[in-house]
């Protein structure tokens, strides 16, 4: 009942939502506010009714109801409730819908904005949002249908979404169970951190092609999405950067990219995002580059709907396996029909989004800026065509080939660093105007002590050139991010008069982009000393120890003590756990217990690192194999990954500038006039301009 | 909005062709392989086409330096798609030594590794890093994963005693027992 309820709850948000494109197209076509209205309200309803299905889902998943597939495919009894909860997002059909409720949410907010200003976008807004959800929707009503439920006909059992003739209902007496592997608290968080990326982006693509149709391409569509693009960045990059901590603890390799086409197909909407989020400034500053941001956020949407199509899909061979899936051909066509449609826009309104000044000094904060798009769309090129060479080359060679991660490594290490080096200098520059001399002035200081930084590693740390080169950068940036924010509150506190933490937080207070990305490239910087950690330093080792023999690595002595493997049938889940002690130089310094979780539902394993983390490094002890009859043997296989904590501080560290920067605020030019009480709750409404 | 160029100016001719060109070839090259990929990998029940895999020098079988999969017949065929660079393939590289070891000795099971898209330097590397013994060679020409139509590696596929496959076993494999109870259902 409660799944054919959840069923027709999806069809009807299905059916309005193609109500509200039609409408809306008639509306704006005929000059219809009534028919506009009716639209937006139309689109208000899809959010409502898609979390009603949502909800019949959940209820399905967390009461054990097995004869519905899907809840049979990914739970099972023995699973916590917040984990049939999540398991909403853990397989193919139910992560649809829940693409769908996001986006029907991310619509709603959106639509329920003010918009007398902006009136004419509206009903194209709604038309971008309503196709991408009429297309997720459809998907999950004809073809990855979550509500399926098993069927007994003529003693076999087929899945349908309703009775075949005399058909009896079959319930399983328990489900597979959620693949171990996603049982991980970031893998838990991961999906749908990417999904709420990937769906924020629709928003500002909606707008700006709302502004090609209507021809309105002034900056006004950007500032109407500049916090939106700033939260979509936010959890992209919170998504990415999760993934990498869920492979880096549960995938048992010791690494936390392994630029696998799937996590590239991430990256990629990702990297045109971060450009994206640097060139709209100089479209509202300066009133240039309006063409380039207009590819940005299409090719920022396309990617996004590209990256689902390619995981989803089987195109790319990678460990992130989906089944294969009738959604393939379908997701072809919407990205096709999209892709072609966006650009044929564009180059229809080509003609007027000419630049209104020109570039007219090489070192200014806008040629920088451009300089860095350039960096992120070369990394774009080097990762897209990793992806899409081997294709070619199945296709017009008939041999297969892979691209593996030393070509990635290779072609972007330089961009990455060149990109480094720009955030160090283009804070520095200046808008319109900036020469060699007073960009050398604004910067000796600090690449003086990032230059003692860089050879005091030399004599202490490594002589590899890479890495001084990569350590020099960093010091870099953060010496000139720091010199930026004591400059700026010396200003302050010598203009205004107030001590030193009151003028930080006002000046920060105040230019909450400009610092809260200052904070992100520090935080940038520290990850960049996590990357550069592992991926030049990182060593590892592989033994087969009888009980009280050694290894040793990097310093470390590990010293395999004791094995105990034991059941758990209330979690069906059979750990096996090793007891290694570990020495530093000689001396002891604590136990590390590696895992093996063995899932009886799933009949898989999990391998859990013991891992000891310090600033320093980190000593990573997997548990690979042992001799069950005895347990006096065991297989380890350890890694010493120098600095790698370093990514995860500052993957917080980013956090917070993000959520700095995008924060509604206040407007501080309008602050001592005190408006009046409409006016500023106007000015609220508006807080997601 | 101000203009300071000339507004009517749009993108020329030429320029709109480029761009269409490659991205209809683009969205073309992407449909050509979804259309490829739709048919999935052999399934069980199919009679696999005999290949040739020549091994490497140190991998050889009886002598031979490639080996032709009707050379099996009879035997328990193991056929496990590896490389060098594949993170998951090193998960269960112990396992399948330890299970090769396990019935090396009677003769009725074989494990061929068929190294794919590799170097041989780096895959030599790899094979004398998890002490593997059984016979390795590179799949030139990527002919046999083609066969198989594999999806990415580690893949593995049980091919019975009449050159019929049974089983597929996609990504890594947990524990020796796994691999024992496929190659046993056949072997009873």
């Amino acid at each position: 009942m409660i799944a054919e309820f959840g069923y027709g709850i999806a069809l009807v948000s299905f059916l309005v939502a193609v109500y509200s494109i039609f409408a809306a197209v008639y509306g704006a076509t005929k000059k219809s506010a009534s028919m506009v209205e009716s639209a937006r309200r139309a689109m208000l309803l899809t959010f409502p009714l898609i979390s009603l299905a949502a909800g019949a889902l959940i209820y399905l998943l967390v009461t054990n109801q097995f004869n519905v597939a899907f809840v049979y495919e990914v739970t099972s009894r023995s699973m916590p409730t917040y984990l049939k909860v999540t398991a909403w997002w853990g397989g193919q059909a139910g992560s649809l819908l829940f693409w769908s409720w996001l986006l029907a949410a991310f619509t709603s907010a959106v639509t329920l904005r003010k918009w007398d200003r902006d009136i004419e976008f509206l009903p194209w807004v709604i038309v971008v949002c309503s196709v991408t959800l009429v297309f997720f929707l459809g998907m999950v009503i004809f073809y990855e249908n979550p509500f399926t439920r098993f069927w007994l006909v003529n003693g076999s059992v087929e899945p349908h979404m309703f009775a075949p003739l005399n058909a009896t209902i079959f319930t399983p007496d328990d489900g597979n169970g959620l693949n171990p592997l996603l049982r991980h608290p970031g893998m838990v968080i991961h999906p749908p951190m990417l999904y709420l990326g990937f769906v924020s982006y629709v928003i500002p693509y909606a707008f700006a092609m709302a502004a090609l149709i209507t021809g309105r391409t002034d900056d006004r569509w950007i500032r109407l999405t500049r916090r939106w693009s700033l939260w979509a960045w936010l959890f992209l990059s919170f998504g990415l950067v999760l993934g990498g901590r869920w492979a880096y603890d549960v995938l048992g390799w010791g690494g936390y990219w392994g630029w696998d086409p799937v996590e590239i197909a991430a990256f990629m909407p990702w990297l045109t995002g971060t450009a994206f989020l640097h060139s709209v400034m100089i479209q509202e500053k300066r009133g240039m580059l309006k063409h380039w941001n207009m590819i940005l956020v299409i090719l920022t949407y396309a990617l996004v709907i590209f990256g689902t199509f390619l995981t989803r899909s089987g195109v790319l061979s990678s460990v992130h396996a989906f089944a294969n899936s009738p959604i393939g051909p379908l997701f072809m066509g919407f990205v096709s029909t999209t892709l072609v449609a966006s650009i044929a826009l564009v180059i229809y309104r080509w003609p007027t989004l000419r630049s209104e000044t020109e570039m007219k000094s090489m070192l200014s904060r806008e040629a920088l800026f451009l300089l860095n798009n350039l960096l992120f769309m070369s990394i774009l090129v080097v990762c897209f065509w990793g992806v899409i060479f081997p294709l070619i080359s199945e296709l017009f060679t008939g041999q297969k080939v892979t691209v593996g991660p030393p070509f990635y490594e290779r072609a972007t290490a330089p961009l990455f660093s060149a990109l480094l080096f720009l955030s160090a200098v283009a804070p520095l520059s200046a808008w319109g105007h900036s020469t060699i001399q007073t960009l050398g002035r604004a910067i000796w200081k600090s690449a003086a002590a990032a230059a003692v930084v860089t050879i005091t590693l030399f004599f202490t740390y490594t002589n590899k050139i890479g890495a001084l080169i990569g350590f020099f950068l960093i010091a870099l940036i953060l010496f000139v991010t720091f010199q930026e924010f004591w400059r700026g509150t010396r200003a302050r506190q010598q203009a205004q008069g107030e001590n030193f933490l009151t003028a930080l937080s006002r000046l920060m207070g105040r230019n909450r982009r400009r610092y809260g990305g200052y904070i992100i490239h520090i935080s940038m910087a520290l990850m960049a000393i996590g990357i550069l950690g592992i991926e030049l330093f990182q060593t590892s080792t592989q033994g087969a120890l009888a009980k009280d023999e050694t290894l040793t690595i990097s310093g470390y002595t590990l010293q395999y003590k004791e094995l105990a493997s034991w059941e758990d049938r209330g979690e069906g889940v059979n750990y096996t756990r090793a007891v290694v002690d570990i020495f530093k130089d000689g001396e002891y310094i604590g136990e590390l217990n590696p895992r093996i979780d063995y899932y009886f539902d799933s009949q898989q394993n999990m391998t859990i690192p013991g891992n000891r983390s310090t600033l320093k490094d980190d000593l990573y002890v997997l548990l690979v194999d042992w001799q069950p009859v005895s347990a006096v043997g065991a297989t380890f296989k350890v890694y010493v990954n120098p600095l790698v904590n370093w990514l995860w501080i500052g993957s917080l560290v980013f956090l917070v500038g993000i959520v700095f920067a995008a924060w509604p605020d206040r407007d501080p030019a309008e602050e001592p006039a005190r408006r009046s009480v409409t006016q500023r709750a106007n000015q609220t409404s508006a807080a997601d301009d | 909005m101000t203009e300071t160029t000339d507004p009517k100016r749009g993108v020329s001719l030429w320029v709109q062709v480029v761009i269409w060109v490659f991205v209809v070839a683009l969205l073309l090259l992407v449909a050509v392989t979804l259309k490829k990929r739709q048919q999935g990998t052999v399934q069980p029940g199919d009679t696999i086409p005999d290949f040739t895999l020549p091994l490497f020098s140190g991998y050889e079988y009886q002598g031979q330096s490639e080996v032709k999969l009707s050379d099996f017949r009879g035997k328990v065929v193991v056929l496990n798609f590896w490389a060098s660079w594949c993170k998951p393939c090193e998960q269960e590289a112990a396992e399948l030594q330890e299970a090769w070891e396990f019935y090396e000795s009677n003769g009725d099971v074989v494990f061929v590794g068929a190294d794919y898209v590799d170097t041989e330097p780096e895959a030599r590397a790899y094979l004398k890093k998890f002490g593997i013994t059984f016979f390795n060679g590179p799949d030139m020409g990527t002919k046999i994963s083609q066969t198989f139509r594999i999806q990415g590696v580690p893949e593995t596929y049980f091919i019975d005693q009449e050159g019929t496959l049974y089983y597929i076993k996609i990504g890594p494999f947990i524990s020796v027992d796994e691999i024992k109870s496929i190659i046993d259902q056949q072997l009873q």
